[in-house]
């Protein structure tokens, strides 16, 4: 079947084979005329071909006889010039026209080496042999002169003439003789006007205004100085000498610059006391006697002094850096990357190993340890002066305490120093984590003391208490009463403290991070000073942290002693409310109504004392710790009650009522916490022990039950009027 | 910095294998396997769920015993006979991908010259590991290491810090020098609860061994205590049902059947 199938249709497809062998019959001549055609072109080409062929090989030829030609003329040209130069060069020294001579050399000296040979080749070899003898020998003569005239000009401190054999210096190939020359010339002009500016600062009054930053202004001076120089000579320089030597230039002002500086940083030493200030420091950390300890105020001026000096030494570092940088960058454009590496290990290797910056750091050195005594002295002194006036929420310390810390750590972000900076965060950290965090420690650890007094007040606690409260304090006294309220105070305000201590810690970090920012836009350090600092500053959230963890401690502790205690009893009055009641006294219970109503007064007058003394946030806290215990000991207390229809009814209510209260008091929901109870009231206001099963499983709607089967069970069984037998018969 | 992080951990710094210590009589642990629940935590939390993690490796020692050098060798892979004391602080972090879990570790190398010392020592709080560094053919340097130990421990909280000693410049030294010197370091060690390592960044030998056993030791410490933190939570979260279900089944029995008493 198939094949009859296939064979129809090939069959069918005969017509259309037979169409395309007919047009394929009919193509045969044309494709023999094509053929003709495409070898006549074919001759065509090649014969074109052939043609530029031979056209272009003569151009060719043309081309390469006119290079030589070229070339001839060039040599022509150099040998010309050479004969020049040989002339030029001996009236020009004769007439002291030394840029010209100069010029002639420079001319010689760029000229082809196998020029010089060929010319020598000529006939009149001898004649031209004698000739550069006179050349080399002018050349010789020049650069002793040039030499010579430029130590002239130096020690005359002319300044044009300075300048002019500066220009003459590349001219002859003596590229790192005049630059070494010329700075020597500016070092001397540097060392000049140091020693100006160091015999004038140490004349000054010392009631003059900038008298305590005397040293810094004449560091300041210095590097002013310098920048100067390098400002008004780079010109010059780049012109004659080409970019890519400002490295060389700097490098030797830089050795002079350390020279000066360390002139000034000695007198600051020595004039300051820094070294003994910082010895006296040290021991007062070692021995902490307080008879002769350093008053930290009188540190402030030279504190302040060290990281002025440091901050213009950054300044200057960094102008230098960004100087030999786009120097470099211009003249090692074409350079290997070898080079440019090289380049700039040299550039890091001048500005982290100078003396300036190995003098600074030390300096630094002994500013940190200082700083950080100033900032351990101050907040020791804050510590100690800690008072808390009535109606604040947090005491002075805190606020003192993080004004201290930040001017530490402001004053060494001052000095624009990474390292510097980095190192006071961390002790700043480790003062926080460690001192001062004890310090609110140990005030928690005092605790909150048990309100016996309070109870008596109120009249709730038991005659058994009131002994026992009258054993444990002695007397009944005001004092005690006022000791015990400071006591208290004493301790939400600690609670505050942490609260804020954490808060002020985090604030601290994102102020730092935008100073940093702020430090590294401005170009001050790299890629691994950021990862210094937030390193640093990371840590710093860390101890934020541990601060929060403080106030979840003392908040659990105040919960269980102060919170606990009192709610306890005020719930266990519900046991003695009987729930088992009728018609009468449910309506008996409606006039005067027999626990809630009290409790919540209570309740209020509880939370007051804490609403007043508490921030927002942490009362925040305790009222959701509250909640969360009345509906933990209500519900024991439900479990240890048995009801009547009309019980279940008045728990309902008063549940409600609770629950309208406590929803005033916070902000956060607290139906959730309260769901088992609200189901539980509803369990209790059942007609009928069945009517749950209206309530249960698929009936259950939206209501997600909190109860297991065996719960709901057990507070059926609290309604005195369910027969046992039916709730077993439940199936749930 | 986040370009860095993106990029992968370059090919020799995978760590699969607890790399061995340097010498059994004094190393920090003997296990030549890492930690089979951190393996598998590993496993089943393939980097992803992990914040990336850092370890800070606080390096210390006398001047010129060569700490710099050390990590140079290491991080960079030169060695620099021109010696310039370190100001101050220096500091690297090197990558590694310890059981497929990017790890990072800081390493702070901090001057040995008296006059810094002021600021390097601000640098010690907060180290995972300290590394006491001594001149294998300078016996005062090791003499000296449990002053800079001390330092930098009081810094740091008690029992947080893994320690490491070790001698540089075992290429300057023959074999019994060494063997000799050694003996008296491994002493210093144990005493100051420290693993022992002798290398030469000249050379490289062993350098690449105690930097990949630093950055193991470290890392498998740290994912136990995260482990453990989370352990801790998970069993309060998790609660009542699954430990009586895992406890004694006649116990739950009983609880049960108190359960039906209530009822009836």
């Amino acid at each position: 079947m198939e094949i009859e199938v296939e064979l129809e249709a090939l069959l069918g497809q005969q017509g259309a084979v037979e169409n395309k062998m007919l047009s394929l019959q009919r193509m045969g001549p044309n494709l023999q005329l094509i053929e003709g055609d495409a070898q006549q072109l074919s001759g065509m080409i090649t014969f074109t071909c052939n043609l530029a062929e031979n056209v272009s090989s003569k151009v060719r030829q043309l081309d390469l006889a006119k290079s030589r030609l070229y070339q001839a003329i060039q040599r022509a040209d150099d040998i010309l010039d050479l004969k020049f130069c040989m002339d030029g060069v001996q009236s020009a020294l004769k007439n002291e026209e030394y840029e010209q001579a100069a010029a002639h050399i420079h001319r010689y000296l760029c000229l082809d080496k196998s020029v010089i040979e060929l010319s020598r080749q000529g006939k009149e070899g001898s004649m031209i042999d004698a000739n550069l003898q006179h050349l080399q020998e002018a050349e010789k003569q020049l650069k002793v002169l040039v030499g010579e005239k430029f130590d002239a000009a130096t020690k005359a401190g002319d300044l044009p003439q300075v300048e002019r054999f500066f220009k003459i210096f590349p001219l002859l190939g003596l590229h790192e003789e005049g630059i070494s020359k010329f700075s020597a010339y500016l070092c001397q002009q540097i060392a000049k006007k140091a020693e100006e500016n160091l015999n004038l600062a140490l004349g000054s009054e010392s009631s003059e205004r900038r008298a305590t930053l005397l040293f810094a202004d004449t560091l300041t001076l210095l590097f002013e100085g310098i920048a100067r120089i390098v400002e008004t000579h780079q010109p010059i320089l780049e012109t004659y000498y080409g970019p890519g030597r400002l490295y060389m230039l700097i490098k030797h002002l830089q050795s002079e610059c350390d020279r000066q500086m360390e002139k000034v940083v000695d007198k600051f030493i020595q004039q300051r006391d820094y070294q003994r200030k910082f010895q006296r420091v040290q021991s007062c950390i070692m021995r902490s006697s307080s008879s002769e300890k350093i008053e930290p105020r009188d540190l402030d001026p030279i504190l302040a002094e060290v990281t002025l000096m440091s901050a213009r030494t950054e300044l200057y570092l960094r102008f230098i850096k960004r100087r030999i940088t786009s120097d470099f960058e211009v003249g090692d454009s074409m350079a290997s990357e070898e080079i440019k590496q090289e380049h700039q290990q040299n550039l890091d290797k001048l500005l982290k190993h100078c003396l300036l910056s190995r003098s600074m750091q030390e300096l630094i050195g002994y500013y940190i340890t200082m700083e950080e005594y100033y900032m351990r002295e101050s907040v020791n002194k804050a510590v100690a002066m800690d008072t808390c006036e009535r109606g604040q929420l947090i005491s002075s310390m805190v606020d003192d305490v993080f004004y201290i810390v930040k001017k530490c750590i402001g004053r060494a972000l001052s000095s624009s120093s990474i390292d510097c900076l980095c190192a006071m965060i961390n002790l700043s950290t480790t003062m926080m984590e460690s001192d001062f965090r004890e310090v609110l420690c140990n005030k928690l650890r005092m605790g909150f003391p048990a309100t016996t007094l309070q109870d008596i007040q109120r009249g709730v606690t038991s005659a058994v208490s009131i002994v026992h409260s009258s054993l444990q304090q002695g007397k009944f006294d005001t004092k005690g009463i006022e000791s015990n309220d400071e006591a208290k105070m004493s301790f939400l305000v600690s609670l505050n403290n942490v609260e804020v201590c954490s808060e002020n810690i985090m604030t601290l970090k994102k102020n730092l991070e935008n100073d940093c920012r702020k430090l590294f836009s401005q170009d001050f350090g790299g890629d691994q000073a950021k990862a210094k600092i937030d390193s640093c500053l990371s840590d710093m959230a860390s101890v934020s942290n541990k601060f929060r963890d403080l106030l979840q401690e003392g908040l659990g502790e105040l919960n269980s002693t102060a919170v606990k205690p009192q709610v306890k009893p005020w719930i266990n009055v519900f046991l003695s409310v009987s729930h088992n009641i009728e018609e009468e006294e449910f309506n008996d219970y409606e006039a005067n109504d027999p626990w809630v109503q009290q409790f919540i007064v209570n309740l209020e007058q509880l939370m007051a004392e804490f609403k007043a003394g508490l921030s927002s946030i942490i009362y925040e806290n305790l009222t959701s710790l509250l909640t969360s215990l009345i509906a933990l000991e209500l519900e024991k207390v439900v479990l240890k009650s048995t009801f009547s229809r009309l019980g279940g009814l008045q728990f309902d209510k008063e549940l409600r009522s609770l629950i309208a209260y406590l929803t005033t008091v916070t902000t956060w929901t607290i139906r959730d916490k309260f769901a088992r109870l609200s189901q539980m009231a509803t369990i209790l206001n059942l007609e009928r022990v069945t009517e749950i099963l209206d309530y249960w499983g698929p009936n259950s709607g939206p209501l997600t039950w909190r109860l297991t089967p065996a719960e709901v069970r057990q507070v059926l069984a609290l309604r005195i009027d369910f027969r046992s037998e039916d709730i077993k018969r439940l199936r749930l | 910095m986040q370009g860095q992080q993106l990029s992968p951990v370059s090919r020799d710094r995978l760590i699969c294998q607890m790399p061995k210590c340097y010498t059994a009589e004094s190393c920090l642990q003997y296990k030549t396997h890492f930690d089979a629940q951190v393996k598998s935590a590993c496993q089943q939390r393939h980097a992803g769920n992990f914040g990336l993690k850092m370890s800070k490796v606080v390096m210390v020692g006398d001047l010129y015993v060569g700490k710099t050098s050390l990590i140079n060798r290491f991080c960079k892979n030169a060695f620099d006979r021109d010696y310039k004391a370190t100001i101050g602080v220096d500091f690297e972090i090197e990558r590694f991908e310890i059981l497929g879990i990017p790890y990072n570790l800081q390493i702070w190398d901090t001057a040995g010259q008296e006059k810094f010392k002021c600021i390097a020592s601000a640098y010690y709080r907060g180290a995972q590991v300290i590394i006491t560094a001594f001149d294998l053919s300078d016996i005062q340097t090791l003499e000296h290491t449990k002053h800079w130990l001390q330092d930098a421990l009081k810094e740091n909280e008690p029992d947080t810090c893994s320690v490491f000693l070790v001698g540089t410049k075992k290429d300057t030294l023959s074999e019994a020098e060494c063997e000799r010197t050694e003996r008296d370091a491994l002493k210093f060690a144990v005493e100051m609860k420290a693993e022992y390592w002798s290398v030469s960044a000249k050379t490289g030998e062993n350098v690449k061994d105690f930097f990949f056993r630093v950055a193991s030791l470290a890392f498998e410490q740290s994912m136990k205590k995260e482990l453990e933190k989370n352990g801790h939570s998970a069993t309060q979260i998790g609660a009542g049902n699954l430990i009586q279900l895992e406890g004694n089944p006649s116990e739950t029995k009983e609880n049960d059947v108190q359960h039906n008493m209530n009822c009836c």
